[in-house]
């Protein structure tokens, strides 16, 4: 297990997932170790745009085709492939694949904004003890549309508009308005949290409870933190030492 | 010289781009501007019959980039005007006849000689969409406001960002004054609130920018009929240029009723 966790990481980006592999090993090893990966966090990723970082290993296009069978069984799309290989970059733009991460904060030498802690095994331990989760910080506003997904915390700098999402396997702190839906522990933390400083979302999830907020027009916003008590979620005012 | 290639895009359908399209265009050509205006609505042209070209047209963008016609040929003048021009789309066929690199190639030509290139998005996010904005210097959001509306403009703004096309503008269309003055309708501020953009434009409801579509006279070319938003468009266009042009300050006409009505609210 620990030697596949080496071979495969799989990082949260700003146009969904980015899954880097190594060019160790033969197609068919490839192909079973991110069958093993997605089933164990398939529901979590589920929905998601993959770009699939392969190095210097060459796909045919047989392979490719594969690979995003592959991808939809566990309802993934496969929307790039990262090649060092320029013959297979040619067979990806050919079947209308991105070959590189526009407009993303990503570059390709992995100095990624955020990235999953290595798999152990134990895809469902409750990503708020774990220490090394890591938090991924956004300055900017999420606009309708756009999908953040990441395993540790998340803090964004900016509204969370109507039609975004946030699914984190930490807390979510919004420092700016959110409008939009949230999904905090999501892989069964119960203990995780939900701030805003105006908390008006569309729908608050915490771990495997749902939230609807009550729509209040009008009123005037302050600042509260959204938590699971009693088994359900509840919002409540922030005041110094909460 | 170089010429500055502006789309007008929406996200949702029928919030009026085709219509902002050929109003701008007109406003700007009516400045003295060599403006084109371009189709990007493949199989579901529009823009022909709203700036009332739709029987001179012998060959489309498709025609174009497909090496059937020069550029040239495809430009329909708009006689009413000095140098208003239409490339139109075609009808027979779909968004995939056109990819962003045409698009590209051809604003470049049509920089050339032109001041300005004004691009009719399709609606949606798809590929009519992507080939509208492939070339573009300016983006133009139009919006109505409704909530369905608006977040769409706010999905497409998001878009074009990750593109990094932006920052984009937004046009408010339909705007109702009395409705807005009643609280049943969004507001300017409210969308600039939620949107975060700059507004270069606010439209009012005006049944003459309809007659105008209908008849291929745009509103924006009448003097006294549809006047306030015949002006709205041209102050659109002097924006565009440049000018500080106040906005038009839109006042509803509150009837008896109404103001008897709130005086009970």
């Amino acid at each position: 297990m620990i030697q596949e966790a080496q071979q495969l990481r799989i990082k949260g980006i700003r146009d969904g997932l980015l899954i880097t592999t190594s060019s160790e090993g033969s197609f068919a090893e490839l192909c079973a170790q991110l069958r093993a990966e997605l089933q164990q966090k398939g529901a979590f990723f589920q929905g998601s745009r993959v770009a699939l970082q392969v190095e210097a290993r060459p796909l045919n296009k047989a392979q490719i085709l594969q690979l995003q069978r592959l991808f939809i069984e566990y309802n993934l799309e496969l929307w790039a492939i990262l090649a060092d290989n320029a013959e297979t970059r040619t067979i990806a733009r050919d079947l209308d694949l991105a070959i590189r991460l526009a407009g993303s904060q990503t570059d390709l030498d992995g100095n990624v904004l955020a990235h999953l802690p290595e798999s152990s095994g134990n895809g469902h331990a409750p990503a708020h003890q774990q220490s090394d989760a890591q938090v991924l910080m956004l300055r900017e506003t999420l606009r309708s549309g756009r999908s953040i997904l990441h395993d540790g915390h998340v803090v964004i700098m900016g509204d969370v508009n109507a039609g975004a999402e946030i699914i984190a396997g930490g807390d979510v702190l919004v420092w700016g308005r959110l409008r939009g839906l949230v999904h905090a522990g999501a892989m069964g933390d119960d203990t995780a949290v939900i701030c805003a400083l105006d908390l008006n979302p569309t729908q608050l999830r915490i771990a495997d409870q749902i939230a609807i907020a009550p729509h209040e027009a009008g009123r005037t916003p302050y600042p509260e933190q959204a938590s699971i008590k009693n088994g359900q979620i509840i919002a409540e005012r922030w005041k110094s030492g909460n | 010289m170089s010429g500055k290639v502006i789309t007008v895009t929406s996200g949702k359908g029928g919030v009026g781009k085709t219509t902002v399209t050929a109003n701008l265009a007109t406003a700007l050509a009516m400045r003295g501007r060599k403006v084109v205006a371009l189709d990007a609505d493949i199989g579901l042209r529009n823009l022909d019959i709203v700036l009332g070209l739709e029987n001179r047209i012998v060959y489309d963008l498709v025609d174009v980039v497909e090496g059937r016609c020069r550029l040239r040929q495809a430009m329909i003048k708009d006689k009413r005007h000095q140098e208003l021009y239409l490339i139109p789309a075609a009808q027979t066929r779909d968004k995939s006849a056109v990819s962003p690199s045409d698009m590209v190639l051809v604003c470049n030509e049509l920089r050339q000689e032109m001041d300005y290139i004004i691009i009719d998005s399709p609606a949606g996010i798809e590929r009519g969409f992507r080939n509208a904005i492939a070339a573009t210097d300016h983006v133009l959001i139009v919006t109505n406001p409704e909530v369905s509306a608006v977040r769409d403009a706010d999905r497409i703004i998001g878009l074009i960002e990750a593109e990094e096309k932006g920052p984009a503008c937004l046009i408010v269309n339909r705007v109702k004054p009395a409705m807005v003055s009643r609280g049943e309708m969004l507001s300017i501020e409210d969308i600039i609130d939620i949107l975060a953009i700059q507004l270069v434009g606010v439209i009012p409801e005006d049944e003459h920018i309809l007659i105008g579509s209908n008849q291929g006279t745009p509103v924006a070319m009448n003097g006294s009929n549809g006047a306030s938003a015949s002006q709205a468009f041209r102050n659109i266009a002097g924006r565009l240029e440049g000018e500080d042009v106040p906005f038009m300050e839109l006042k509803a006409k509150i009837s008896f009723l109404d103001r008897l009505s709130s005086l009970f609210n």
